[in-house]
Protein backbone atom coordinates (compact mmCIF):
# COMPACT_ATOMS: atom_id res chain seq x y z
CA UNK A 1 0.00 0.00 0.00
CA UNK A 2 1.56 3.45 -1.00
CA UNK A 3 1.87 5.68 2.24
CA UNK A 4 -0.62 8.76 1.35
CA UNK A 5 -2.61 11.48 3.63
CA UNK A 6 -5.06 9.22 5.21
CA UNK A 7 -2.02 7.25 7.24
CA UNK A 8 -0.66 10.14 8.11
CA UNK A 9 -3.69 11.72 9.54
CA UNK A 10 -4.47 8.01 11.44
CA UNK A 11 -1.15 8.42 12.60
CA UNK A 12 -1.34 12.20 14.03
CA UNK A 13 -5.01 11.28 15.05
CA UNK A 14 -3.36 8.11 17.03
CA UNK A 15 -0.81 10.75 18.72
CA UNK A 16 -2.86 13.42 19.41
CA UNK A 17 -4.99 11.31 21.44
CA UNK A 18 -2.12 9.51 23.29
CA UNK A 19 -1.45 13.34 24.19
CA UNK A 20 -5.24 13.98 25.02
CA UNK A 21 -5.48 10.84 27.40
CA UNK A 22 -2.00 11.60 29.17
CA UNK A 23 -3.21 15.38 30.28
CA UNK A 24 -6.53 13.39 31.44
CA UNK A 25 -4.76 11.20 33.54
CA UNK A 26 -1.56 12.07 34.89
CA UNK A 27 -1.88 14.52 37.52
CA UNK A 28 1.93 16.12 37.41
CA UNK A 29 2.14 19.54 35.59
CA UNK A 30 4.87 18.59 34.16
CA UNK A 31 4.04 15.90 32.22
CA UNK A 32 0.63 17.39 31.48
CA UNK A 33 2.81 20.16 29.92
CA UNK A 34 4.43 17.59 27.60
CA UNK A 35 1.29 16.18 26.79
CA UNK A 36 0.26 19.34 25.61
CA UNK A 37 3.32 19.42 23.27
CA UNK A 38 2.69 16.33 22.45
CA UNK A 39 -0.79 17.02 21.01
CA UNK A 40 0.77 20.10 19.06
CA UNK A 41 3.08 18.26 17.15
CA UNK A 42 0.51 15.91 16.36
CA UNK A 43 -1.24 18.57 14.70
CA UNK A 44 1.92 19.72 13.45
CA UNK A 45 2.02 16.78 11.44
CA UNK A 46 -1.04 16.97 10.00
CA UNK A 47 0.20 20.64 8.48
CA UNK A 48 3.04 19.06 6.91
CA UNK A 49 0.90 16.26 5.54
CA UNK A 50 -1.59 18.66 3.90
CA UNK A 51 1.18 20.88 2.79
CA UNK A 52 2.97 17.88 0.76
CA UNK A 53 -0.93 16.43 -0.75
CA UNK A 54 -1.79 20.13 -2.10
CA UNK A 55 2.35 20.68 -3.08
CA UNK A 56 1.98 24.10 -1.28
CA UNK A 57 4.37 24.81 1.29
CA UNK A 58 1.88 27.31 3.39
CA UNK A 59 1.57 24.38 5.67
CA UNK A 60 5.01 24.85 6.69
CA UNK A 61 5.02 28.41 7.22
CA UNK A 62 1.85 27.43 9.83
CA UNK A 63 4.33 24.59 11.24
CA UNK A 64 6.87 27.54 11.98
CA UNK A 65 4.25 29.52 13.78
CA UNK A 66 3.11 26.57 15.54
CA UNK A 67 6.97 26.01 16.89
CA UNK A 68 7.15 29.32 17.94
CA UNK A 69 3.77 29.22 19.92
CA UNK A 70 5.15 25.97 21.38
CA UNK A 71 8.62 27.56 22.69
CA UNK A 72 6.70 30.49 24.37
CA UNK A 73 4.31 28.42 25.91
CA UNK A 74 7.01 26.43 27.39
CA UNK A 75 9.26 29.21 28.23
CA UNK A 76 5.80 30.97 30.34
CA UNK A 77 4.60 27.41 31.59
CA UNK A 78 7.79 26.53 32.59
CA UNK A 79 8.26 29.92 34.17
CA UNK A 80 4.59 29.72 35.91
CA UNK A 81 5.73 26.08 37.29
CA UNK A 82 8.78 27.31 38.94
CA UNK A 83 6.95 30.37 40.78
CA UNK A 84 3.98 27.86 41.70
CA UNK A 85 6.76 25.22 42.72
CA UNK A 86 8.64 28.09 45.26
CA UNK A 87 5.35 29.22 46.65
CA UNK A 88 3.17 25.82 47.20
CA UNK A 89 5.89 23.12 47.23
CA UNK A 90 3.70 21.22 45.17
CA UNK A 91 3.31 20.81 40.87
CA UNK A 92 0.23 18.61 41.41
CA UNK A 93 -2.64 19.57 39.77
CA UNK A 94 -4.99 17.99 42.36
CA UNK A 95 -3.21 20.37 45.38
CA UNK A 96 -3.98 23.74 42.64
CA UNK A 97 -7.51 24.47 43.26
CA UNK A 98 -7.15 27.94 45.23
CA UNK A 99 -9.51 28.73 42.33
CA UNK A 100 -12.59 26.22 42.67
CA UNK A 101 -12.68 26.26 46.80
CA UNK B 1 8.45 0.62 -0.90
CA UNK B 2 11.10 2.31 1.24
CA UNK B 3 8.50 5.28 2.04
CA UNK B 4 6.25 2.68 3.65
CA UNK B 5 9.03 1.22 5.55
CA UNK B 6 10.04 4.62 7.04
CA UNK B 7 6.58 5.60 7.46
CA UNK B 8 5.67 2.53 10.03
CA UNK B 9 9.40 2.61 11.62
CA UNK B 10 9.45 7.05 12.44
CA UNK B 11 5.72 6.46 12.71
CA UNK B 12 5.28 3.49 15.46
CA UNK B 13 8.53 4.51 17.05
CA UNK B 14 7.08 8.39 17.17
CA UNK B 15 3.55 6.62 18.68
CA UNK B 16 5.57 4.24 21.23
CA UNK B 17 7.29 7.49 22.28
CA UNK B 18 4.02 9.41 22.85
CA UNK B 19 2.48 6.37 25.17
CA UNK B 20 6.13 5.90 26.96
CA UNK B 21 5.80 9.72 27.67
CA UNK B 22 2.40 9.56 29.10
CA UNK B 23 2.57 6.13 31.25
CA UNK B 24 5.65 6.81 32.22
CA UNK B 25 6.64 6.51 36.03
CA UNK B 26 9.17 9.76 35.96
CA UNK B 27 9.29 13.36 34.94
CA UNK B 28 12.32 12.38 33.69
CA UNK B 29 12.04 9.83 31.78
CA UNK B 30 8.89 11.28 30.45
CA UNK B 31 10.98 13.64 28.96
CA UNK B 32 13.37 11.17 27.41
CA UNK B 33 10.66 9.75 25.94
CA UNK B 34 9.15 12.51 24.58
CA UNK B 35 12.69 13.75 23.18
CA UNK B 36 12.37 10.44 21.13
CA UNK B 37 8.99 10.68 19.68
CA UNK B 38 10.22 14.23 18.48
CA UNK B 39 13.16 13.21 16.80
CA UNK B 40 10.63 10.52 14.84
CA UNK B 41 8.56 13.41 14.56
CA UNK B 42 11.86 14.50 12.29
CA UNK B 43 11.77 11.79 10.37
CA UNK B 44 8.37 11.82 9.12
CA UNK B 45 8.95 15.81 8.31
CA UNK B 46 12.08 14.43 6.31
CA UNK B 47 9.55 11.68 4.09
CA UNK B 48 7.23 14.58 3.35
CA UNK B 49 9.54 16.63 1.63
CA UNK B 50 10.02 19.22 4.60
CA UNK B 51 13.73 19.05 5.39
CA UNK B 52 13.96 22.39 6.82
CA UNK B 53 10.38 21.62 9.28
CA UNK B 54 13.06 18.15 10.25
CA UNK B 55 15.94 20.13 11.25
CA UNK B 56 13.92 23.07 12.93
CA UNK B 57 12.12 20.19 14.49
CA UNK B 58 15.15 18.81 15.55
CA UNK B 59 16.88 22.41 17.15
CA UNK B 60 13.69 23.57 18.52
CA UNK B 61 11.92 20.99 20.32
CA UNK B 62 14.00 18.31 20.20
CA UNK B 63 16.99 20.83 21.39
CA UNK B 64 15.75 23.83 22.75
CA UNK B 65 11.85 23.20 24.19
CA UNK B 66 13.04 19.64 25.89
CA UNK B 67 16.12 21.34 27.55
CA UNK B 68 14.09 23.90 28.52
CA UNK B 69 11.78 21.24 30.22
CA UNK B 70 14.95 18.82 31.95
CA UNK B 71 16.25 21.66 33.30
CA UNK B 72 12.69 22.68 34.94
CA UNK B 73 12.90 18.91 36.09
CA UNK B 74 16.45 19.27 37.40
CA UNK B 75 15.30 22.56 39.47
CA UNK B 76 12.52 20.98 40.91
CA UNK B 77 14.29 18.34 42.61
CA UNK B 78 12.29 16.00 45.49
CA UNK B 79 9.12 14.29 45.84
CA UNK B 80 7.07 16.24 43.62
CA UNK B 81 8.47 14.32 40.38
CA UNK B 82 7.34 11.44 42.07
CA UNK B 83 4.86 9.17 39.78
CA UNK B 84 1.32 9.29 40.29
CA UNK B 85 -0.06 6.80 38.30
CA UNK B 86 -3.13 6.63 39.74
CA UNK B 87 -5.89 8.16 37.13
CA UNK B 88 -8.48 10.28 38.41
CA UNK B 89 -12.02 8.24 38.69
CA UNK B 90 -14.12 10.98 36.79
CA UNK B 91 -11.90 10.77 34.05
CA UNK B 92 -10.90 7.10 33.58
CA UNK B 93 -13.81 6.63 30.51
CA UNK B 94 -12.68 8.75 27.97
CA UNK B 95 -9.44 7.68 28.48
CA UNK B 96 -10.04 4.35 27.69
CA UNK B 97 -12.88 5.43 25.05
CA UNK B 98 -10.89 7.65 23.19
CA UNK B 99 -8.11 5.61 22.29
CA UNK B 100 -10.68 2.84 20.91
CA UNK B 101 -12.66 5.20 19.53
CA UNK B 102 -9.88 6.50 17.48
CA UNK B 103 -8.09 2.76 16.39
CA UNK B 104 -11.57 1.98 15.23
CA UNK B 105 -11.85 4.68 13.20
CA UNK B 106 -8.43 4.55 11.68
CA UNK B 107 -8.46 0.88 11.50
CA UNK B 108 -11.81 1.06 9.63
CA UNK B 109 -10.79 3.86 6.72
CA UNK B 110 -7.57 2.33 6.43
CA UNK B 111 -8.30 -1.32 5.91
CA UNK B 112 -11.60 -0.32 4.25
CA UNK B 113 -9.15 0.73 1.40
CA UNK B 114 -9.23 4.48 1.83
CA UNK B 115 -6.16 6.22 0.99
CA UNK B 116 -4.26 3.70 -0.68
CA UNK B 117 -3.48 5.65 -3.60
CA UNK B 118 -0.25 7.58 -2.08
CA UNK B 119 -0.46 11.60 -2.40
CA UNK B 120 -1.74 13.75 -4.87
CA UNK B 121 1.24 14.32 -7.24
CA UNK B 122 4.76 14.26 -7.01
CA UNK B 123 6.08 17.43 -4.66
CA UNK B 124 7.45 19.80 -6.83
CA UNK B 125 11.17 20.25 -7.06
CA UNK B 126 12.98 21.72 -4.18
CA UNK B 127 9.47 21.59 -2.02
CA UNK B 128 9.99 22.79 1.50
CA UNK B 129 13.87 23.51 1.07
CA UNK B 130 14.37 26.55 3.44
CA UNK B 131 14.23 28.98 0.82
CA UNK B 132 11.01 28.38 -0.67
CA UNK B 133 9.88 28.30 2.92
CA UNK B 134 11.83 32.08 3.67
CA UNK B 135 9.84 33.09 0.44
CA UNK B 136 6.45 32.58 1.48
CA UNK B 137 7.03 33.82 4.98
CA UNK B 138 9.18 36.59 4.32
CA UNK B 139 5.97 37.14 1.57
CA UNK B 140 3.04 36.50 1.39
CA UNK B 141 3.06 35.69 5.50
CA UNK B 142 4.93 38.79 6.47
CA UNK B 143 2.66 40.33 8.91
CA UNK B 144 1.93 37.02 10.65
CA UNK B 145 5.92 36.53 11.00
CA UNK B 146 6.45 40.35 12.57
CA UNK B 147 3.85 39.13 14.84
CA UNK B 148 4.95 35.38 16.03
CA UNK B 149 8.11 37.72 17.23
CA UNK B 150 6.44 40.17 18.91
CA UNK B 151 4.86 37.20 20.65
CA UNK B 152 8.37 35.11 21.48
CA UNK B 153 9.60 38.75 22.42
CA UNK B 154 6.51 39.06 24.92
CA UNK B 155 7.06 35.36 26.20
CA UNK B 156 10.87 36.46 26.84
CA UNK B 157 9.86 39.51 29.30
CA UNK B 158 7.11 37.79 30.50
CA UNK B 159 9.65 34.81 31.48
CA UNK B 160 12.31 37.18 33.08
CA UNK B 161 9.78 38.74 34.86
CA UNK B 162 8.19 35.55 36.61
CA UNK B 163 12.16 34.79 37.45
CA UNK B 164 13.00 38.09 38.91
CA UNK B 165 9.64 38.15 40.70
CA UNK B 166 10.33 39.60 44.47
CA UNK B 167 10.17 37.01 47.32
CA UNK B 168 6.54 37.97 48.42
CA UNK B 169 6.02 36.01 51.42
CA UNK B 170 9.53 35.54 52.60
Amino acid sequence: VTIGLTHYLALAGAIFVTGLVGVLTRRNTLILFMCIELMLSAANLVFAAFSRQWGDASGHVFVLMSFAVAAAEAAIGLAILVEIHRLRRTVNVDDLKTLME
Amino acid sequence: MIEGIVFWLCGGLMLLGGIMTVVSRSAVGAAIWLIFAFLNAAGLFALLSAPFLAVLQVLVYAGAIMVLFLFVIMMLHGPVLGAELRPQGRWVWPAVALPAASLLISGAILLGGGGGGGFRAAAPAGFGRAERVAALLLDRYLLAFELISVVLLVAIVGAVALGLAPRRQS
